[in-house]
């Protein structure tokens, strides 16, 4: 990263400070050109990706689109995208064969962006035996942004393990893996997800290093002597450490050399920063608070997903990063839905429907809202212009399970919808049948090429689908 | 992989053993069990065909057991199988396994010490020992992510504890916020900025003490030069930069809290020995995150730095010291709370507001601290481990003795002991904290309470359902003309359910008089006589909390082994592995002898090889 590329990176931490002489900036300038000139091609915008996932699956007879092609109809649970619909590719037909294995639940969300078998065990060896896909994404392009990727979620990690199965609930709750053997758990309180986003880290009165930086440096070198009188499992469980020293170093260093640069923020894109600063304080208060035996304050299940969501169209919007993902909630969560008319229960048990109308119906009113958060997501990058598109024209944003019917763990045929252009290098408005089988992972092999991160092989895709 | 085989001697013992494990064992499992449990197909996550030799046969011991168990009752194979094996059969596969499982048991096979991977602080320890550390009255971890746990099913699980670049932007900001809170109370900042400059001390040579100082506390042991000489170039640099000597003091002390020799418990290899004794530092370290969650104090670094601390009557009497100090709570809290379960209350546990608008903050908290102040009594007075089981005695406020209909005249908010005269109650099968987490938001649930009861009490967990078991309807208020107990019985008959459920579903049913929030009730949601009748196989009859409890007494030694093993693997940060077997053994056998007292599981656990030794290998 050359400082004739910093010179055009938005000022993310002089958002909130009201800065007058910036503000006037055209938008269009503010926004773009980082990208095109760090890559010196062709001037095309950075494409976002995000990846959100839904645990427990979907009532099956009501989530396929009728139709096949552009020529198609949405069905009763996929109806909130019927504002979008010209902007999404529902793909049928998929399943994550390697996921066939194992348990009903876990082998199959743990590994849902990796398409992995992940390794049997109820803590020692964790690993979901590959790197996920937006991790991928995050090594491959993460250095152009201020983060490499986002990870971002609404439910607390589960603890312990599964007897019932004799996993951890680890892999329960997360999808993001760095390593094989690294999941990345979810940032759950969006005060802390918008700070690191946008919040300035303090400095050095006296103009020197900072302190984060002559802290990070010291101890890295403490951590190299250590390592050497470590064997070899400890060191290795040292090297994550360090691993992580280094990126955060790296991240110091990209805003450091950022500042000063004449960085600039369009005046919508400060205003919305702004707006969603005030909404995260009204609901969440300036920190986490916690009671004296750790309770948290419980936000409004619906607000606390639009919050996360708005979180991750501000970062795209201002290119703060390109990859995000987002957990609804851990596989068999038992969440409670009945904040929803004609729900009563929770989310897990109403999965296991055994094909009672009544659970049915409970179990598609689950499905349509966790589909009507996503369609509130979509039609909110849709409505960010930038060039001659939008940011959801930018971006690919990706909608799905682990499973299909909750009620059998059907691994075949598994929900997934893939919404944007990625830049118009995807045709959108089409309900594509991939054919019975397959590979997730064939999806994901063509996501990555279109984000500029291809791969020769991912799980156990050596190409994408068919018509992607 | 894990388990070499080391030595003759095993090389010799184990022949026998091999025999049969290739022309008995192998062919059976062959035969009946892998086309279902193998490489092509893994019901219930249960894989055999890799069973194919004694060592592995001691890694998955605690399969063998299941494996014995599942055969032995005839569920498996399962009845609708075109090939049964005969009782012949049968018994001629499970001789050799319940060999195998009696010499582990008993320590006849290679025994080992163990060995812990690297182990970060978890969000808790984190917390403790930063407020031990410098005094902050605030929770600097507050937003650390949970930590995921496994093993026996704690967070202090080495193998689980993850650093990740998010993670340590978080240690980052909260060693900024615990230095610079410091720095704000000058009555704190004298206490931490122990020397300074004058006379014949020189700015370098008081920081060198500052450091020295916080970093031996900090990493837990006596400090080299070259372990200073980092913070010290830190100091230096913020001189250079012109910061004043007490401000180029706090990056360094910052970085002391996002250092790894804080951050994560290293325990020293020894090179050329396979197993040694761990280092008196190294021991005071693990004692005092096994009962505190914290770091030693000054007392165990004195008797650590003389040496005396490994002697086993200066361990006992640290530890009668240690569990009397109120920090001891966290063992009540994090061992007690994730192993009981009760843990979940703090954030998990959602009762339906609407459905029970009683459940409140209050009420969450009361229950919480009712279950742990019940476990720090236990411990404090060395009471038998088996009152958790069954008790005489509660401890209730004002409000948890409305909540239960108890009239004991208790006032306020604060808890007190109070003598039971209703049978049900006592133990943790009547703790609010219990009752509600092993329900679902609208409604009791007799199979989760019943799987609790096998799983967590008694170590002993019901295979998983099938895939597609289905599940009652989450609200027993719309249980269409049948009673919830009558729509169970209809899920229960299917063939594939029957033979677990009818283990599972006496236990909870027996308790259906608590309520899905821990209260008493004599009727259903739908205002229908509530049927507690419950029968085990083998016609045990049983219909109350009471009668339960007297049942569950009969297994008290199950139980115990339960806890030890639960307690052990807390305390070491590990899976408990074939050979920490007999050590479970040893360890019921001294509780029996000592009348069930916790306080000498306590001491048995921290005198234990395991917890005292450390080996080359896993």
């Amino acid at each position: 990263m050359n400082i004739q590329t910093n010179k055009w990176q938005i000022g993310r931490r002089r958002a909130l400070k009201g800065i007058g002489a910036t503000m006037a900036l055209p938008f269009l300038e503010a926004m773009r050109p980082m990208t095109a000139s760090a890559q010196g091609v062709s001037g095309v915008d950075p494409v976002r990706m995000a990846c959100l996932f839904m645990p427990n699956g979907v009532r099956p007879d009501k989530w396929t689109p009728s139709g096949d092609g552009s020529n198609f109809t949405l069905s009763p649970i996929l109806s909130p995208l019927e504002a979008v619909k010209d902007k999404v590719t529902v793909i049928s037909g998929l399943t994550n064969r390697p996921a066939h294995h194992g348990d009903g639940h876990y082998f199959k969300s743990a590994s849902w962006l990796t398409c992995t078998t992940i390794e049997q065990t109820d803590g020692a060896n964790i690993s979901a035996n590959g790197v996920s896909m937006d991790q991928i994404a995050a090594e491959a392009i993460g250095s152009q942004t201020r983060l490499p990727s986002m990870e971002l979620g609404i439910e607390r990690t589960k603890s312990g393990v599964d007897s019932n199965v004799n996993l951890t609930r680890l892999y329960g709750s997360h999808i993001s893996w760095k390593k094989p053997d690294v999941p990345l758990p979810c940032e759950l309180n969006p005060r802390a997800a918008f700070d690191r986003l946008f919040k300035d880290r303090p400095k050095n009165a006296t103009g020197g290093a900072s302190r984060d930086a002559s802290v990070l440096d010291a101890v890295l070198q403490d951590a190299k002597n250590m390592q050497r009188t470590l064997g070899a499992e400890d060191a290795h469980k040292l090297e994550q450490y360090m691993e992580s020293v280094r990126e955060v170093e790296r991240r110091i260093q990209n805003e450091e050399k950022a500042m000063g640069s004449g960085q600039n923020i369009s005046p919508a894109a400060h205003e919305q920063i702004r707006e969603l600063d005030k909404r995260i304080n009204r609901h969440v208060g300036r920190s986490s608070k916690a009671d004296d035996i750790g309770s948290v304050e419980r936000i409004d299940p619906t607000e606390h997903v639009r919050l996360m969501m708005d979180i991750m169209v501000l970062a795209f919007w201002t290119d703060s990063t390109r990859v995000s993902t987002f957990m609804f909630g851990n596989s068999v969560s038992n969440k409670n839905f009945s904040f929803l008319d004609g729900v009563s229960g929770a989310h897990h048990s109403i999965s296991h429907h055994k094909n009672d109308e009544d659970q049915l119906d409970q179990y598609e009113a689950i499905n349509t809202w966790h589909v009507a958060q996503y369609a509130y997501m979509l039609e909110r990058m849709n409505g960010i212009e930038e060039g001659d598109s939008t940011l959801l024209d930018k971006s690919m944003i990706l909608f799905g399970s682990g499973i299909r019917d909750g009620n059998r763990h059907s691994p075949h045929d598994i929900p997934t919808v893939l919404a944007g252009s990625a830049n118009g290098q995807l045709k959108t408005g089409r309900h594509l049948d991939a054919g019975n089988g397959e590979p997730l992972a064939g999806v994901y092999h063509g996501m990555l090429s279109r984000l500029g991160a291809p791969v020769k092989k991912i799980g156990d895709a050596r190409r994408e689908i068919r018509n992607l | 992989m894990r388990f070499l085989l080391s030595g003759l001697l095993l090389c010799t013992t184990i022949t026998g053993w091999a025999d049969d494990f290739s022309s008995v064992v192998q062919p059976f499992l062959e035969k009946h069990c892998v086309s279902c449990h193998g490489e092509t197909k893994s019901k219930g996550g249960i894989v055999l065909h890799d069973l194919t030799d004694v060592s592995t046969a001691f890694e998955k011991h605690e399969l063998l057991e299941n494996i014995i168990d599942q055969v032995r009752h005839e569920d498996m194979p399962p009845d609708d199988e075109d090939v049964l094996p005969s009782d012949a059969e049968r018994a001629e596969f499970l001789a050799p396994l319940e060999d195998i499982l009696e010499k582990i048991k008993k320590g006849d096979v290679p025994q080992s010490a163990g060995r812990v991977v690297l182990r970060r602080l978890n969000r808790n320890e984190y917390h403790y020992t930063v407020k031990d550390l410098f005094g902050v009255k605030f929770n600097p971890a507050r937003g650390f992510p949970a930590d995921g746990a496994g093993g026996e099913g704690f967070d202090t699980l080495a193998d689980a504890l993850f650093s990740t670049p998010s993670l340590l932007e978080k240690y980052l900001e909260a060693a900024t916020q615990v230095v610079d809170s410091v720095y704000e109370s000058p009555a704190s900042l004298h206490k931490v900025i122990i020397a300074k400059p004058g006379g014949a001390l020189d700015a370098n040579a008081a920081a060198e003490k500052v450091l020295t100082f916080h970093a031996t506390r900090a990493y837990r042991r006596r400090v080299s030069t070259e372990d200073v000489a980092p913070l010290l170039g830190v100091f230096k640099r913020g001189q250079q930069d012109g910061l004043n000597y007490q401000e180029s003091l706090r990056a360094p002390l910052t970085a002391i809290l996002v250092n790894p020799r804080f951050l994560f418990r290293a325990e020293a290899e020894q090179p050329g020995k396979t197993e040694w004794p761990l280092t008196d530092f190294e021991l005071a370290t693990r004692l005092s995150y096994f009962l505190w969650s914290s770091m030693p104090d000054s007392e165990l670094f004195r008797l650590a730095d003389k040496g005396e601390l490994s002697d086993p009557k200066v361990l006992e009497a640290q530890v009668d010291r240690m569990l009397k100090s109120p920090k001891a709570r966290a063992l009540s809290r994090h061992f007690a709370g994730q192993w009981i379960g009760f843990d979940a209350m703090v954030n998990e546990v959602n009762p339906d507001a609407k459905r029970f608008p009683e459940f409140d903050q209050d009420l969450r908290r009361s229950m919480y601290y009712e279950a742990t102040q019940f476990f720090s009594h236990l411990v404090k007075q060395d009471r038998p481990i088996t009152e958790l089981i069954d008790s005489d005695y509660a401890f209730v406020n004002e409000r948890l003795a409305k909540h239960y209909g108890m009239n004991v005249g208790v006032k306020g908010s604060k808890l007190k002991k109070v003598k039971l005269n209703d049978k049900n109650r006592g133990g943790v099968l009547g703790m609010g904290a219990v009752l509600t987490s092993t329900s679902l938001p609208m409604r009791t649930s007799p199979v989760l309470r019943g799987v609790w009861i096998l799983d967590s009490l008694l170590g002993d967990p019901a295979p998983p359902p099938p895939p597609d078991a289905g599940e009652l309807p989450a609200d027993d208020t719309m249980a269409g003309g049948l009673t919830f107990r009558e729509q169970l019985e209809i899920h229960r008959t299917a063939k594939s359910c029957a033979g677990c459920h009818a283990r599972i579903d006496p236990l909870g049913f027996s308790l259906e008089n608590f309520d899905a929030i821990g209260r008493w009730r004599e009727k259903d949601a739908n205002g229908k006589a509530l049927d507690t009748q419950a029968i085990l196989p083998g016609d045990v009859e049983f219909s109350s909390p009471s009668e339960l409890k007297g049942l569950l007494m009969f297994g008290k030694e199950k139980f115990a082994r339960n806890m030890c093993r639960k307690m052990l693997s807390y305390s070491l940060g590990r899976p408990l592995e074939y050979y920490d077997e007999a050590v479970l053994t040893d360890l019921v056998n001294q509780l029996k002898s000592n009348d069930f007292k916790t306080q000498s599981l306590i001491k048995s656990v921290v005198l234990s090889k395991p917890f005292t030794h450390r080996s080359a290998k896993r």
